[in-house]
């Protein structure tokens, strides 16, 4: 599995680039939302989208698994490609660019099915496991990864809507573990949780860094300093400023994010 | 006076009171209504009221006791022995009430004065037909007792009348004036104005609850009548259905069965018919379908829900049966021979199955259309294909209020009638044949009761006894839908 790639390979080989998005445009019917962003992200880099409320950093974040596809006004143009690979090619299968890049969404979404389930969801639709011991073996291995598995290994049979929100955080994360992606999206995961569980998920979002490219969009920007190394400041559509998080954090170039960054606009 | 008049002078005096109120709430104010404790119309309002509702009481208590009164007493004028054999107490009182309401007619009409009317002894005139003259024929002569307690009974009324009428007005003009004296700029005409408000909530309410607990009651009593007539085992697990009507009923044989069987037969049939097809309509017009199909096909399919089921039960007769029979009846398509005539379980299923399907689908459309976007974006955001997701997770989010719709189209199904009437025949019979001609409890309810029917038969009064079985079978999956719904609805919050 994609857990066994060497960890030294760290910021230093920047231009392998596990994502690269050249001139993307988006439209919701008349909404120019997305003007003209190119960017590339890093692999086993955790890559922050911040920027004020409607700025199209969800949207630009939802291009990169195609989940816009599921909005009928949405039209997407430009390149994105993952590994070199044009993800808007009429060969792709949204479906199966969805299983490589995982996602985990704003409110925590657990299916009204028993934890175990929710977990084995994924591998069960894409046939990753052979028989039910493999299942069992993903499943406990997805929930270790995502912090769950003390927590939740003697209640695999009950509802995930029972677990708290933080625990139903994690337990999406495991749910997008699960199916071995290679880029793990994350929109704003931490926004309906409290303090703690919000240590707790940024917690695990730094681990994932060590087999995944992490892309999170968040409204705390204290949050994109502890937990990115790169971070992108999208305003009103445009991408403003992309660079490392400690560079756009503590010496931005464009007076936008200093504003933004200082508390000025957004 | 008449009722009608008290009725109109007390909302006269009503909306005096509006009027009268609003002024005095403004002259305690000093003509600025930002110094009431509420908006000057609450005061008018709480006067009218006061005025009216009291009075309005008033009235209709006065009209249901003034004749139990009169009845009493003049009653006990009428010598117990003097009633003739064969005759009754209540007799003689209509023959009573018959003679005092010709003596009302013939002094409205001119033809005897008040003064005739109270006066008149038998002994001196043909009450019978002086009456008869102006148009008030009776059945036979008049007594001298009679006649004595008609006028009496005149009096009576005339006497209660007049109370009546001051005693409506005294209250209304107490209640008028009573209101009016107490507003202050400070009194809270709001809040008294909201009481009577939730009063008449409390009312309507109360309204349809007592009206379901009078429907229960009269099939219970008319039920036990009966079980007086006729045992209440054979009525229950008798097999057979053979109503006869001439023999006063002593040959009858009521069993529910073979009713109960053609009713869950039926049912099942239009349900294996309605719920695939109503389930997958809504799954496609929710999951699917683009918003211009949607606003076109929803409606549509609601339209089927609004046509009549005699419309539905004349399709079944006309097209429906004679279809079946070609495809299933002697030297039919299938060369079998099932199905002898149009009028079959079948017949009545289908048609009744096509009639649930805008039960099935609108309300599941509803449902699914409730499980929260976050659960279809999270399992789309797993790489699940859109089947997928509707199989895995949202018809699993969706399935106790599917099953909710279900058992309200089945009972729906179980209380159908004319379909039944008109799709399945008449004959009671214990059959597997899903080609034969059954009936159901609805058909049988409707047949025992058209045409004269003599309500001390076992034949008419076993209706009320299948009218309560079937209310009972379809109240049982009306509260276990409740309850399947209740249990699941929070499911996703």
């Amino acid at each position: 599995m994609k857990d066994m790639i060497p960890v030294d390979r760290k910021m230093s080989t920047m231009q392998d680039s596990k994502i690269s998005a050249r001139g993307v445009q988006v439209y919701y019917g008349e909404t120019h939302a997305i003007k003209d962003v190119s960017v590339e992200i890093a692999d086993n880099t955790v890559t922050a989208f911040i920027g004020p409320s409607g700025c199209g950093k969800s949207t630009f974040l939802r291009c990169l698994n195609r989940m816009n596809d599921t909005i009928d006004s949405a039209r997407v143009s430009g390149d994105i490609l993952i590994d070199g690979e044009d993800i808007y090619d009429p060969r792709v299968d949204p479906v199966q660019l969805r299983a490589k890049v995982g996602m985990v969404f704003q409110k925590p979404n657990p299916f009204p099915k028993s934890i175990y389930d929710n977990v084995a969801y994924g591998p069960k639709i894409h046939g990753l496991a052979r028989n039910k011991a493999d299942l069992d073996e993903i499943v406990e291995k997805s929930l270790r990864k995502a912090a769950l598995w003390e927590e939740a290994k003697d209640r695999l049979d009950k509802p995930g809507t029972g677990l708290s929100g933080g625990q139903q955080q994690r337990l999406c994360i495991a749910r997008a573990i699960a199916t071995a992606p290679e880029v793990l999206l994350m929109d704003e995961p931490c926004s309906a949780l409290d303090p703690i569980a919000t240590a707790q998920v940024e917690e695990l979002i730094d681990e994932l860094r060590q087999s995944y490219s992490v892309v999170i969009v968040t409204h705390s920007m204290q949050q994109a300093a502890r937990v990115s190394q790169k971070t992108a400041f999208f305003h009103l559509g445009n991408l403003v400023e992309y660079d490392d998080t400690d560079k756009i954090f503590t010496n931005p170039q464009d007076p936008r994010t200093e504003s933004y960054i200082s508390g000025r606009i957004g | 006076m008449s009722n009608t008049l008290i009725l109109l002078v007390i909302l006269g005096l009503g909306v005096l009171g509006f009027f009268a109120g609003r002024a005095r709430a403004m002259a305690t104010a000093e003509g600025d209504r930002r110094n009431l404790h509420s908006l000057p119309n609450y005061y008018g309002a709480n006067t009218a009221l006061n005025a009216v509702v009291p009075a309005a009481v008033a009235l209709a208590v006065w009209l249901i006791v003034q004749p139990f009164i009169i009845n009493n007493s003049v009653s006990d004028m009428i010598d117990q022995g003097a009633i003739a054999e064969g005759s009754s107490l209540g007799l003689i009182m209509s023959d009573v009430r018959r003679v005092a309401e010709g003596l009302d007619v013939a002094v409205a009409q001119g033809a005897m004065t008040e003064q005739d009317a109270s006066d008149m002894q038998t002994g001196f005139t043909d009450v019978r037909e002086r009456l008869a003259e102006v148009g008030v024929a009776l059945g036979s002569g008049v007594s001298a007792e009679t006649l004595l307690a008609a006028q009496r009974y005149r009096e009576m009324a005339w006497t209660g009348n007049w109370l009546k009428t001051f005693a409506v007005i005294a209250i209304a003009v107490g209640g008028l004036v009573l209101t009016w004296r107490v507003i202050t700029r400070d009194y809270r005409a709001r809040n008294v104005v909201e009481k009577g408000v939730l009063t008449v909530l409390i009312l309507a309410a109360s309204i349809a609850i007592l009206t379901t607990v009078g429907i229960v009651l009269s099939l219970i009593f008319n039920t036990y009548e009966f079980f007086k007539l006729y045992p209440a085992a054979d009525f229950f697990f008798g097999l057979n259905w053979s109503p006869s009507f001439s023999g006063r009923g002593q040959s009858s044989q009521l069993g529910i069965l073979p009713l109960l069987w053609g009713t869950l037969y039926i049912s099942f049939i239009a349900l294996v018919v309605a719920v695939p097809i109503g389930l997958f309509a809504a799954i496609y017009l929710s999951e699917y379908a683009s918003k211009s199909v949607r606003a076109v096909a929803k409606p549509m399919l609601e339209v089927l829900a609004g046509i009549p089921t005699i419309v539905y039960g004349l399709f079944a007769l006309l097209t429906v049966g004679p279809l079946l029979v070609d495809v299933f009846g002697e030297g039919g398509m299938l060369g079998v021979n099932w199905m002898s005539g149009g009028t079959a379980v079948m017949t009545a299923g289908l048609v009744m199955g096509m009639m649930l399907i805008p039960f099935v689908s609108s309300l599941s459309d509803d449902i699914i259309n409730a499980v929260p976007q976050a659960m279809r974006d999270g399992s789309l955001g797993l790489g699940a294909t859109h089947s997928e997701t509707v199989r895995q997770v949202i018809i699993p989010a969706a399935l106790p209020g599917i099953v909710g719709a279900i058992l309200l189209a089945a009972s729906r199904a179980i209380g159908e009638t004319m379909i039944v009437v008109l799709g399945a025949g008449a004959a009671a019979r214990l059959s597997l044949n899903p080609f034969d001609a059954m009936t159901t409890v609805t058909a049988k309810i409707v047949s025992q009761l058209t045409g004269d029917s003599d309500f001390s038969s076992p034949v008419a009064l076993v209706a009320f006894a299948l009218g309560i079985s079937l209310f009972v079978v379809t109240l049982g999956l009306n509260v276990f839908a409740l309850y399947i719904v209740r249990k699941y609805r929070e499911q996703y919050e």
